[in-house]
């Protein structure tokens, strides 16, 4: 049976662009997480609204600090 | 010129020879009609390729093929290939199996290959074998010292007459020197020296075992690029590369410099007073190599060359410094390369398929390590090497690991550019395991934002009764509420807004009807808000800190009330205009003065819910 041949499941070209695009992403989350934080006063913060910002922040942020390593030549 | 010494050990080789070819072997069925050698000692490493031609005299079929060599050779043999062709030169040629065998009744002193044939060799058939053999540390300097402007002189030593096991009909020696001088060689009847090539032969019907020393002694100024130890880490990531990096101990394996070395000299003429030494190295890389890197522990080393194209890259690395016989340097040589060009699939499983050696050109490599590091989450590890070597298996930690990195290390000592194989390191891998890393970082990223929510919500006061946290105590209330009734307000002004369209359809459209149903639904609204509101209004007014904003709040409650009225007025107006069909311009006039009154309410119950906010 024929061999074939293995790449990556992004193609590389990709990665500096994503990597811009996941961290520019992911930081406008974080952002908008830390603002309501600090203006939401203690008693009506919604818990839910917090985590759910957190989660997307922080996919992006990961997937794009990833980005970030395989664009700069650090394959993990 | 002084004998040079290991002449004596192959004299007594020789007598050992003697007395063994007397002893008569059962092997005397092949014969070797024609055998032409050709021993290249243009670099340091020998190759000699030895053409046969054999037919078999006796009555049986002859299925395997002797090769002897004398121990001395035997031991610095790296590297033996034995290709077969039947009756035609030009047929297609098979690679042989090779063995080290023992047969019985052979001197001790030599080392018996035997090639195993792809089918019996019949009577009176002839075959053509063909024999690759490299040998390393077989040229010796001689002097075994120089100083920076001589020259290097080396010594090879080997046989005249082709040692076999089998009678030779006829036979030649034809040894390629690099050009230059040669200083002297042995004398045999038929011996010729010409150009840089010295021949011996043809020689006639020769027994058994027959064995004549032969030495040249030569110039040799080619770079004796000795590796003491290459480490070769081979890593892959799917994420589509494959690292390369090697690090190297080399150094000059030639006659050893005497005396003192002049920067002076060297730098001004560096072809003679230098002529013994290299300056740089040539490695030459697989196409498509990228981020390639050269240093050395004190880090970067600028001179080095690059060239590429589609089929290969070529890489110049100089050392820090020339390299003297007997100097030596360690550097470290880094690439990158496409994931695709390397890494198959094949039944399920993934290999590696890349070549074993160095991509240095002639270099010498004492031990060769290979590692090859997998990636995190590889099972069933299945090596496949076309020659002998030391396998054993590590594990390697390197960025976003848990588990570490399954490592295969391969070991093989005396590695010549002919071990530039293919090899084949079998794995399974999920494409799952490729979300690991990420995950990390996610999880990472997230335990952060938990711990922000989780400081902000606890408490760290200590004293719980004191009066400044009671009074923060009241003061989070307070902008609790207000933050509530600022979010009653806004949804009020949406209301507001909602009834203000309401007319602008009715306006366009005519349609009273809807206009109604809209103010319905906005009283309802209203009511609901103000529901709202009370409770918050009163719980504000009774908390003690609430004295600064509690004014405002409440003239924002009553600025409101009076848009609001203001507002339903106005919309009664002009829905009770047109249910009368009054012309747009008397509409216009009724309604001019509660226009401006409601803007102006409007713009200062919007400063006054700032103002609030900005508290």
């Amino acid at each position: 049976m024929a061999a074939k041949a293995i790449s990556s499941p992004v193609p590389v070209d990709w990665y500096p662009t994503l990597a811009v695009v996941m961290v520019a992403v992911g930081l406008m989350f974080t952002a908008s997480f830390f603002i309501y934080e600090a203006t939401s006063s203690r008693r009506n913060r919604s818990l839910a609204k917090e985590i759910a910002t957190a989660t997307i922040a922080s996919v992006f942020l990961g997937f794009g600090s990833l980005f970030v390593l395989l664009a700069s030549g650090v394959y993990v | 010129m002084a004998t040079p010494p290991p002449l004596r050990r192959v004299a007594a080789l020789l007598l050992l020879l003697v007395a063994a070819a007397s002893t008569p072997t059962a092997r005397a069925d092949l014969v070797v009609t024609r055998a032409d050698r050709k021993v290249d000692l243009t670099s340091h490493i020998v190759r000699v390729l030895t053409s046969l031609k054999v037919e078999n005299s006796g009555p049986e079929a002859v299925s395997q093929f002797l090769l002897a060599f004398p121990n001395v050779q035997a031991k610095n043999l790296a590297a033996i290939r034995a290709f077969g062709t039947e009756e035609k030169v030009k047929g297609p040629s098979m690679v042989l199996p090779i063995e080290v065998v023992q047969p019985s009744g052979v001197p001790p002193e030599l080392t018996f290959f035997s090639a195993s044939l792809s089918k019996p060799l019949e009577k009176g058939k002839t075959l053509h074998l063909d024999v690759l053999t490299v040998f390393t540390h077989s040229v010796q300097p001689f002097p075994e010292e120089i100083t920076q402007a001589e020259s290097q002189l080396v010594v090879y030593q080997d046989s005249a007459q082709y040692l076999s096991p089998y009678p030779v009909k006829v036979q030649t020696l034809s040894i390629r020197l690099p050009g230059g001088r040669v200083e002297s060689y042995t004398k045999y009847p038929n011996t010729k020296l010409a150009e840089s090539e010295l021949k011996y032969g043809p020689y006639e019907d020769l027994p058994p075992f027959s064995y004549s020393p032969m030495v040249v002694h030569y110039e040799n100024n080619n770079p004796f690029a000795v590796a003491k130890e290459v480490i070769r880490e081979i890593e892959i990531s799917h994420w589509g590369n494959v690292q390369i990096t090697e690090h190297y101990n080399i150094a000059h394996g030639g006659a050893k410099l005497k005396g003192e070395f002049s920067r002076i000299d060297y730098q001004s003429r560096p072809y003679i007073r230098g002529v013994s030494s290299f300056r740089h190295l040539i490695a030459r890389l697989p196409p498509r190599a990228h981020s390639i890197y050269y240093r050395d522990e004190i880090g970067n080393i600028s001179t080095s060359h690059l060239w590429s194209d589609s089929k290969k890259t070529q890489l110049e690395v100089e050392p820090r410094f020339p390299l003297f016989g007997g100097w030596q340097t360690t550097f470290t040589i880094g690439y990158g390369l496409p994931l695709q060009d390397f890494v198959f699939n094949s039944d399920g499983k993934r290999f590696l398929n890349i070549t074993f050696g160095s991509p240095v050109e002639e270099i010498l490599i004492e031990k060769l390590i290979v590692k090859v590091v997998l990636p995190e989450g590889s099972k069933d590890i299945d090596i496949s090497v076309p020659f002998p070597t030391k396998q054993e298996q590590e594990v390697k930690y390197s960025h976003l690991d848990i588990s570490g990195r399954p490592v295969v290390v391969l070991e093989k000592l005396d590695v010549i550019p002919e071990h530039n194989l293919y090899f084949q390191v079998y794995y399974r891998f999920n494409n799952i395991s490729l979300l690991r890393e990420p995950m990390m970082l996610i999880t990472g990223f997230f335990l952060l934002f938990m711990a922000c929510i989780v400081y902000m919500r606890t408490d760290m006061s200590i004293s719980k009764n004191s009066p400044s946290y009671l009074a923060k105590v009241q003061w989070d209330e307070v902008q609790s509420i207000i933050q509530q009734i600022q979010a009653i307000f806004n949804q009020c002004l949406a209301a507001h807004d909602k009834l203000e369209t309401s007319l602008h359809e009715l306006s366009r459209s005519g349609d009273v009807k809807s206009c109604k149903v809209a103010r319905k639904t906005a009283d309802a609204q209203f009511k609901e808000l103000a529901k709202e509101l009370k409770p918050l209004l009163t719980s504000l007014q009774s908390s003690s800190q609430s004295y600064q904003i509690w004014p405002k709040v409440e003239e924002l409650v009553a600025k409101e009330r009076e848009l609001q009225d203001k507002l339903m007025t106005r919309h009664s107006t002009v829905v009770d205009s047109f249910e009368k069909k009054l012309r747009g311009q008397d509409v216009e006039n009724r309604i001019a003065a509660q226009q401006q009154k409601v803007a102006a309410l409007r713009q200062e119950v919007e400063s006054l819910l700032e103002y609030i906010s900005e508290i």
